[in-house]
């Protein structure tokens, strides 16, 4: 009976001392997206080059890439450069497509940073009270998600994409499904 | 004294005029649909700010998510389908209480598994510190006397 509550006693410190050890590795500012494996929100959204809405249907039978950006999202800058040598790199593929949501943010800040920062050439919803942001689960910039042809959410990156992310990250996924 | 009495009366009135203004507060009424609105916003997590409400909070996403909810209950949404609108986007971490489903229910059930084992230790432990009652210690009493007259002896 001794030995039967110091077996309990030890194995309780010892289940506490695992969960906090694999609690130190969470990040609290990382919150797992739901939406991952699921199908992704549909929005008919306004452009900020003024011209013809977005439609995310009009996407459908490609792999779409959705880049949530700000000129007010310091680490929006830091990523611009990748953003902007991916689309080239992936210019001529047909069957993978870009496209940004400025969200949170003024149809000026939104041009003068594409302006200063170069465009890398895909269309930008403009999204200034982050409707579509928020219907996408988004709760920081930048954010992007990876959609597969078939409208499911693949992937979500929460932060800046970085050298050699279409590689590492979005290559492997694209290829395990067709 | 007498120089005095006016600027007293004025401050009685002030105290007075104070006393009437929460009566005042109260008599405003508050739209039904804000009420929800706000009943809905203050069970959500503020996805950027850790443990506040997004009724709380100051942040402009809290305030955005506020103007989603807003929009949804105008529209005549219920209560439970729009805590389920931020739960399929942000997961439960939305609900600042967490739900007791799944693995959650861990969480709520856990404190008391934890309280009946504390119990059952308590118990058991107390039944040993109390000082056995069933015999007292037997004395061998002839060897005891033994023992006694022989060290006696030695002394002497």
């Amino acid at each position: 009976m001794k030995n039967l509550w110091k077996v309990i006693l030890l194995s309780v410190v010892v289940i506490i001392l695992v969960l906090f050890a694999l609690g130190l590795e969470n990040d609290p500012r990382n919150i797992p997206s739901p939406l991952v494996g699921r199908p992704a929100p549909l929005f008919s959204a306004p452009a900020l080059d003024d011209g013809p809405p977005i439609v995310m249907e009009s996407f459908r039978g490609r792999w779409l890439l959705v880049n949530f950006w700000g000129s007010w999202c310091g680490s929006c800058v830091r990523e611009h450069s990748y953003l902007i040598e991916l689309a080239r790199k992936t210019a001529k593929r047909n069957d993978f497509v870009m496209i940004g949501v400025d969200f949170k943010d003024t149809k000026e800040g939104g041009r003068s940073f594409l302006a200063s920062l170069g465009n890398p050439g895909y269309r930008h919803v403009f999204d200034p009270d982050q409707k579509v942001a928020i219907d996408w689960g988004v709760y920081g910039a930048p954010e992007t998600y990876l959609v597969d042809p078939t409208g499911i959410v693949r992937y979500k990156q929460v932060g800046p994409l970085y050298d050699g992310w279409f590689e590492q990250i979005a290559l492997p996924i694209m290829e395990k499904k067709p | 004294m007498n120089i005095k009495k006016p600027s007293f009366a004025l401050l009685m009135l002030l105290v007075v005029g104070l006393w009437a203004v929460p009566s005042i507060a109260t008599e405003q009424h508050e739209d039904p649909t804000e009420a929800l609105v706000r009943e809905i916003a203050k069970t959500l997590r503020c996805a950027v700010c850790q443990n506040q409400s997004i009724y709380e909070s100051n942040s402009d996403l809290a305030k955005d998510m506020l103007s989603v909810i807003r929009t949804k209950v105008a529209a005549g949404e219920p209560e439970s389908a729009i805590r389920d609108y931020f739960f399929q986007r942000y997961g439960d971490y939305i609900y600042l209480e967490p739900t007791a489903q799944g693995g959650n229910r861990l969480l709520w059930i856990g404190p008391f598994i934890a309280l009946i084992l504390g119990a059952l230790a308590l118990f058991s432990a107390l039944k040993k510190w109390q000082p056995s009652q069933s015999r007292p210690p037997e004395v061998d009493k002839d060897a005891f006397r033994n023992r006694l007259k022989s060290e006696m002896d030695k002394i002497d």
